[in-house]
């Protein structure tokens, strides 16, 4: 199997991180993933397989280059309930982790960062246990997505 | 259409009715070790098929049998490929399967399901 790729496969990981941050996993089809990652169809099944192969790509990418910043944030004290590198992980969580070993496997992965660094950060919660910390900033971080969309259609009224 | 089964350490790929004579095949058996993934993707009817060689073409009717392009086998067996799923091998015949199946997302969680079980 050739190694040359002919499409930076970077890139096209980051951009369907992205893409599978925004919108539900079913609701992104093999359609969206051609146009917007701008592959062709027969490459990107040559080179990841599946649409979870990528999925699973993009997942890993977003451990690899967008966890460690935004729990170095977290560890600095920032407030990071806008930071949008939270909604890959809280789509996963939803959707395809209980579905999926392989994706449950990253998500923990993922909170265990996340946990760590909260450890870490000066400020630390008041009281509670360890976890709380970030079970507060993932729901904050659901109800944040949710007061955006809700701002949108009730502002015209 | 086509009836996508596991049965032990294979996925077996039947072709049902009518679609046996035009694709030329009647059933596949690909050890799961060799299945890279399954996905379902209604929007593979419009893309170009290659050449057939053989079986048999009849664009937004059928296409069933085999196809090359770019120097890949791939394996057709669609009507209007509304229900159709891809599915990637390796070190097989072809490199791809695309096929027609009745329930294609129950399809594709039954072949991930089985291939995810597996040791790596």
């Amino acid at each position: 199997m050739g190694r040359h790729r002919g499409f930076d496969e970077q890139a096209v990981t980051a951009a369907a991180a992205a893409l599978f941050a925004g919108r539900a996993y079913d609701g992104v089809s093999v359609d969206d993933l051609v146009q917007h990652l701008g592959v062709h169809r027969n490459s990107l099944y040559k080179t990841f397989g599946s649409k979870r192969g990528l999925y699973l790509a993009a997942l890993l990418w977003h451990l690899e280059h967008q966890l460690p910043p935004l729990a170095e944030q977290l560890a600095a004290g920032a407030e990071v309930v806008d930071n949008r590198a939270l909604d890959l992980l809280l789509l996963a969580a939803v959707e395809r982790a209980p579905a999926d070993v392989e994706v449950a496997a990253l998500v923990a992965k993922a909170w265990q960062t996340l946990d760590q660094a909260l450890q870490r950060a000066p400020a630390a919660p008041a009281g509670g246990p360890r976890a709380t910390a970030l079970s507060v900033l993932l729901g904050e971080r659901l109800r944040a997505r949710a007061a955006v969309a809700s701002a949108a259609t009730t502002d015209p009224a | 259409m086509t009836r996508v089964s596991i049965d032990g350490d294979n996925l077996v790929v039947e072709i049902e009715g009518m679609d046996k004579l035009w694709s030329l095949k009647s059933r596949l058996a690909i050890p799961l070790a060799n299945v890279r993934g399954a996905t379902a993707d209604p929007g593979i009817a419009a893309e170009p098929k290659g050449l057939r060689a053989p079986g048999t073409s009849l664009p937004g009717v059928i296409t069933a049998g085999t196809f090359h392009q770019d120097g890949e086998r791939v394996f057709w067996n669609i009507h209007d490929g509304a229900r159709a799923i891809v599915i990637t091998l390796a070190d097989e015949h072809y490199v791809r399967l695309v096929v027609e199946v009745a329930d294609p997302a129950a399809t594709v969680a039954l072949i991930e399901q089985a291939i995810s079980r597996r040791p790596r």
